[in-house]
């Protein structure tokens, strides 16, 4: 899988404040990639230095394995921190402004007013949109062209519950279609519903890169139950590869050293041992957790 | 190609100000208050001062070839009305955050602050030809005998006039630029337009010091001398001013070319 996207020990300082320090990482193609990290952990410093808007003190970067320049950035779709608009102007003159600059057609302008359903405001003012209006309208920008790849700043900021469903389909979508995806948000919850890698940021240190699963250690389960529960747990016990076993009531979590047993042969396993399952599932840490623990153990 | 590519920029900047109405609001006041300004001093040399022999005691600064000098003279006095257009267009970036997103969107810092500063200059062109307009205009009712054809002698004030503008205009960028807020830099330009004029007086009254003649606005408001009854106000000035004239024009223009060179410098190293 080439790189769109390869940063190599960005830096950044703010006076005495160092926002980055010596991020590396590549952001691979057709993945959706998640920068996590609490805010003020450098997620924003991150995107505006690989857009421009920002000079690092350090490091470099490229985009589509070439130095950085204003062709590259133009197939590039890029939601930064807030939608930057002309507040005077009308929804579709603001596209058309975008549209031009980024060297595409016109003509599109309709289809993504369409897609983020602006279509029928498209001749008010800027102004006068929400909160949710303004950000629909920075990512039907972002999406002018078809670029292949797509960078949103926390693109659910001010939409409401189905406004960020929404956005999470739409993600969901494009990333089917084959586009590389740069997501940087603070709500785990939303990025481990998307995401397939994950860069993840504290105090401007990046902790840890790769792919989701591995990234976050985000170790799979095994839960079950029975009527009897102390016949299970010694089923369970004897199981290869076996870890821990933790107990809430008549429910087992059990943890393995090596890949999870297959759920099919360990009911018939049970149920040779004589035991009936009431209760049989398959689970993953949650991303929040996985962070939390990540962040802590960095933070001791 | 490249001609092309900057052409297109070109066309982009009129995207954003074509629905600008303040934008058309305040052109048509700084278009409006050129003649109108002129209109009014005309009045005032015509009919507030004392004649002899049929002439105003101010003499005929509205009459051919005198008009060449009067109207960018007066034109000049009003040079802070386009600087509020230029601060608002400059720091409208800003406040919408779209510097950023023009860059964002594939635009290099270089054709951004490029063009705002082609803006600027197309700006400064037109309100010289505004200028020329009513040069033409008041020249051609005042009724004196007919010399619309005017030498290098007059013309020359029109070009002042244009390196006056875009001297001016140039430091209302660079405070747009460094101060970003539209009512803080107006404020600060005006303050700077008044500290400067005090320094000046200060410096040449009190002190003796020439140097302060060279100051970025004052020495460009020197290439274009009060024309109003000269003889009588300002004996013996117009030779001295003469000799001059090569080194308020060099300065002026060296000014212009550093405060083009720091604007590109600055919006290309800062962050946005």
């Amino acid at each position: 899988m080439s790189s769109i996207l390869s940063l190599n020990n960005i830096s950044k300082t703010y006076g005495r404040i160092r926002a980055l320090r010596e991020v590396s990482f590549e952001v691979p193609s057709g993945s959706v990639f998640g920068i996590l990290g609490p805010n003020g952990s450098g997620k924003t410093t991150l995107l505006s230095i690989v857009t421009d808007v920002l000079a690092p003190n350090q490091g470099n970067f490229t985009w589509f394995g070439n130095a950085p320049s204003g062709k590259q950035r133009r197939n590039v779709g890029t939601l930064l921190e807030t939608p930057n608009f002309y507040h005077y102007l009308s929804g579709r003159h603001n596209l058309e402004i975008a549209a031009a600059i980024k060297q595409k057609p016109v003509g599109d302008i309709e289809r993504v007013l369409k897609l983020v359903r602006l279509y029928e405001r498209r001749d008010s003012k800027f102004q006068s949109y929400s909160l949710g209006m303004k950000q629909r309208l920075a990512i039907a920008s972002c999406l002018l062209g078809d670029p292949p790849v797509l960078v949103f700043d926390e693109p659910t900021n001010g939409l409401d519950p189905s406004g960020i469903a929404e956005i999470r389909q739409l993600i969901i979508e494009l990333s089917r279609e084959g586009k590389t995806i740069i997501l940087a948000s603070h709500l785990l919850a939303e990025v481990e519903k998307v995401c397939t890698h994950v860069a993840i940021l504290q105090q401007g240190i990046l902790i840890k890169s790769g792919d989701v699963t591995t990234a976050l250690n985000q170790e799979e389960w095994l839960e079950a139950s029975s009527a009897d529960p102390d016949k299970l747990r010694k089923v369970l016990e004897q199981l290869p590869g076996l870890k821990n076993i933790l107990v809430s009531g008549n429910l087992f979590q059990v943890y393995f050293n090596t890949p999870l047993p297959d759920p099919a042969w360990l009911n018939r396993h049970c149920f040779e041992q004589g035991i009936v399952l009431s209760l049989l599932q398959t689970g993953r840490k949650s991303l929040e957790l996985a962070f939390i623990e990540l962040t802590n153990h960095v933070s001791n | 190609m490249i001609m092309r590519e900057y052409l297109n920029t070109l066309g982009i900047e009129w995207l954003k100000l074509k629905y600008y109405r303040t934008f058309w609001i305040l052109l048509g006041v700084v278009a409006v208050c050129i003649p109108a300004f002129n209109y009014v001093i005309y009045d005032i040399t015509d009919n507030s001062f004392p004649k002899i022999n049929g002439q105003s005691l101010l003499g005929n600064p509205f009459s051919f070839p005198n008009v060449w000098s009067t109207v960018p003279y007066n034109a000049g006095i009003l040079v802070f009305i386009p600087a509020i257009l230029i601060i608002t267009l400059f720091t409208n970036e800003y406040t919408f955050r779209t510097h950023r997103q023009n860059v964002i969107d594939g635009w290099s810092r270089s054709r951004f602050i490029h063009v705002k500063l082609t803006e600027v200059f197309i700006l400064s062109l037109f309100l010289t030809g505004i200028v020329i307009l009513t040069c033409l205009y008041f020249g051609f009712i005042t009724r004196k005998p007919m010399q619309p054809k005017a030498g290098w002698e007059q013309l020359r004030f029109i070009l002042f006039y244009f390196i006056e503008m875009l001297d001016y205009s140039l430091i209302a960028v660079i405070l747009s630029l460094l101060i970003r807020r539209a009512g803080l830099t107006m404020g600060i330009f005006f303050l700077y337009m008044i500290i400067e004029q005090f320094v000046v007086a200060l410096g040449r009254n009190k002190y003796k010091v020439t140097w302060v003649d060279y100051l970025p606005e004052e020495v460009s408001d020197r290439l274009i001398p009060q024309p109003f009854a000269k003889r009588i106000l300002t004996p013996g000035n117009n030779e001295l001013w003469e000799k001059h004239v090569p080194l308020y024009l060099s300065i002026s223009v060296l000014y212009i070319l550093l405060f083009i060179f720091f604007v590109s410098w600055r919006f290309r190293k800062a962050d946005l």
